[in-house]
């Protein structure tokens, strides 16, 4: 008895709420190892507590790794915000119903989301170390031994290796 | 005739005090992590960008965030932040491991649908399993006597510190 | 079994006399093998007959009595006393559709969703001298949601619907997959296409709660899944790969 075809094709729908729906899964799976190893470098292996403008400017200009750091947190953060304000947008739409209001919220939220998209990708990408401001900081920190030396003694000897780690790559 | 519409707020309570299943508890967890590392993010991009903008702000931001205020520690300030990035990286891994477990029904209608509950307690055990030593970690290098167990994992820890940052 | 003194809180909403609604008590005897909407009515012939709830077969398909029982959407003609894990009963309306009357709510918006995504057989092939036929395997792809009997215990238990009443909700979408799933029809595409829309498959966040609620215990989220499925492969499965001889 021949019926009809086992399966039937229809065009694969497209639509912006089907695109929004495909982001979120694949920028999500690429942030579930950029963000969760992005947590693990800088709250497990380093320490929030070490974290300073040296650290970022040698992450950052490193010759060797500098690159890959900047093009990891590039990804990063363009998919983040995008992942995190398309949800946000998700969610107010469920709760805000009204057409107009809808148009007022997507606009501010894309433009909100626009806004700081420029401020990390140009903090990424045009940053230059500042050596001056470096040397400043040095001088005026081997100044701050002497006069707290029970403060910092604490501080170096909670993260050891924080500072020393950097000067065998260079 | 007129009938009773409820209004935002009544909406959202009503709906907290439906008796749904573990299914609406991962979905609001999904929600309320997903906010907060939202808030968080907007935050984190404005601090960050203060390193191309001004250097010493930027260093200054990142010493209150360690529980240091002018170069003066504040004990309770600096529990209170570290303990502000325990709850961080727990909205993380739990928004991970949960949107794992969403993607999962929609690779598999059937099979992950259908074991749904299982897949709950799946992703209840493995945020356990990440968090413990996370929170391990984390609180250690508040306490100022280290342990032979703490000292097992800062020794590798400041091996891999030289390849890693 | 001996019979059990109820404590029955009803949420009541009369419009002539009430804002918003409150909550009310009633004391009332039952029998454990009693169910549900026995003790409403008990409460409503003995002691206030103004009590407004909708009922029409009691015997669970006719879904009329759809409400809020200890906080989860039932049938009161399916949920037993003696199932009750305590003397304390709470009754509300389902949620996220108009109350225009204690326990009644207005479906109008529940059904014009389910009218939205055509929920009858689109053919315009030129009819067989016989009938259209459809092999055991093939009527087995979209049992589970011939199943429903519109009660709206899915739609009125989901959160997106709560918040957004445009969505179209988990009763329409079952109703669209037991006949985009259908051998015989022909409106898979067109049907596909509303679900599509920004108040359609994609306010779907797996939560669940219609799987939970639904007393014919259809596969809710399952069927949605599959719709999502074949909007992001444009591949409609119609014939079963469940063995069929397991189905009961």
């Amino acid at each position: 008895m021949a019926v009809t075809a086992r399966s039937r094709r229809v065009k694969p729908a497209g639509g912006f709420e089907l695109a929004a729906w495909y982001f979120m899964r694949i920028s999500g799976l690429f942030l579930v190892f950029l963000a969760l190893g992005h947590l693990c470098i800088m709250h497990l292996i380093h320490n929030v507590e070490s974290i300073n403008y040296n650290f970022v400017s040698d992450r950052w200009t490193n010759p060797q790794t500098g690159y890959i750091w900047r093009l990891w947190d590039l990804t990063m953060v363009n998919l983040a915000i995008l992942h995190g304000f398309n949800g946000l947008r998700q969610i107010l739409e469920e709760w805000i119903n009204r057409a107009k209001s809808r148009v007022v919220l997507r606009t501010g939220i894309w433009i909100f989301a626009g806004a700081l998209l420029l401020l990390g990708n140009y903090a990424i990408l045009m940053f230059v170390k500042d050596a001056d401001y470096l040397k400043n900081r040095r001088d005026a920190s081997s100044d701050a031994v002497t006069v707290r030396a029970d403060v910092d003694r604490g501080a170096s000897s909670r993260h050891p290796a924080a500072v020393p780690a950097f000067d065998v790559l260079k | 005739m007129s009938v009773y519409r409820r209004g935002l707020v009544s909406r959202l309570v009503e709906g907290l005090r439906y008796g749904g299943g573990a299914g609406q508890w991962s979905w609001l967890l999904h929600r309320i992590t997903g906010l907060g590392i939202l808030l968080y993010l907007v935050v984190h991009i404005w601090d960050t960008f203060l390193v191309i903008f001004s250097p010493a702000s930027y260093d200054a931001i990142m010493g209150f965030y360690g529980g240091k205020i002018h170069g003066v520690e504040y004990p309770l300030l600096r529990w209170a932040f570290r303990l502000g990035e325990l709850g961080l990286f727990a909205s993380v891994v739990f928004h991970a491991v949960n949107g794992l477990r969403v993607i999962l029904f929609d690779l598999s209608p059937i099979r992950a649908v259908g074991a749904q509950k299982e897949l709950f307690w799946a992703v209840v055990a493995l945020f356990f399993f990440i968090m413990i030593p996370v929170t391990f970690i984390v609180i250690h290098a508040l306490v100022a006597e280290p342990t032979p167990v703490a000292a097992a994992i800062v020794f590798p820890r400041n091996f891999v510190q030289a390849f890693v940052h | 079994m001996s019979m059990r003194t109820l404590t029955v809180r009803i949420k009541r909403y009369v419009p002539e006399r009430d804002r918003s609604p409150r909550w009310e008590e009633f004391k009332v005897e039952a029998d454990p093998h009693d169910r549900v909407l026995d003790v409403i009515q008990k409460v409503k012939w003995d002691q206030d007959e103004t009590i407004g709830l909708r009922r029409s077969c009691a015997h669970g398909v006719c879904g009329s009595d759809a409400m809020r029982i200890n906080g989860v959407n039932r049938l009161a003609c399916k949920v037993l006393i003696k199932s009750l894990p305590s003397d304390v009963l709470t009754l509300e309306p389902i949620l996220g559709l108009p109350v225009i009357k204690d326990l009644i709510v207005d479906m109008k918006p529940f059904f014009d969703h389910y009218k939205s995504v055509l929920p009858y057989l689109i053919n315009d092939d030129p009819p067989p001298t016989t009938e259209r036929l459809q092999s055991p395997e093939e009527r087995a792809r979209f049992d589970d949601t011939t199943r429903c009997i519109l009660c709206a215990c899915c739609t009125a238990a989901c959160p997106p619907f709560w918040g957004d009443n445009k969505y179209v909700g988990p009763a329409a979408i079952v109703n669209a997959h037991r006949f985009i799933f259908d051998s015989r029809d022909r409106g898979a595409a067109e049907r596909l296409d509303i679900l599509n829309d920004t108040e359609g498959v994609w306010r779907c966040r797996t939560v669940f709660n219609c799987t939970n609620a639904c007393p014919r215990e259809i596969k809710v989220t399952q069927a949605i899944q599959e719709v999502k499925q074949a909007l992001l492969t444009g591949e409609v499965d119609t014939h079963s790969v469940v063995n069929i001889h397991q189905e009961t």
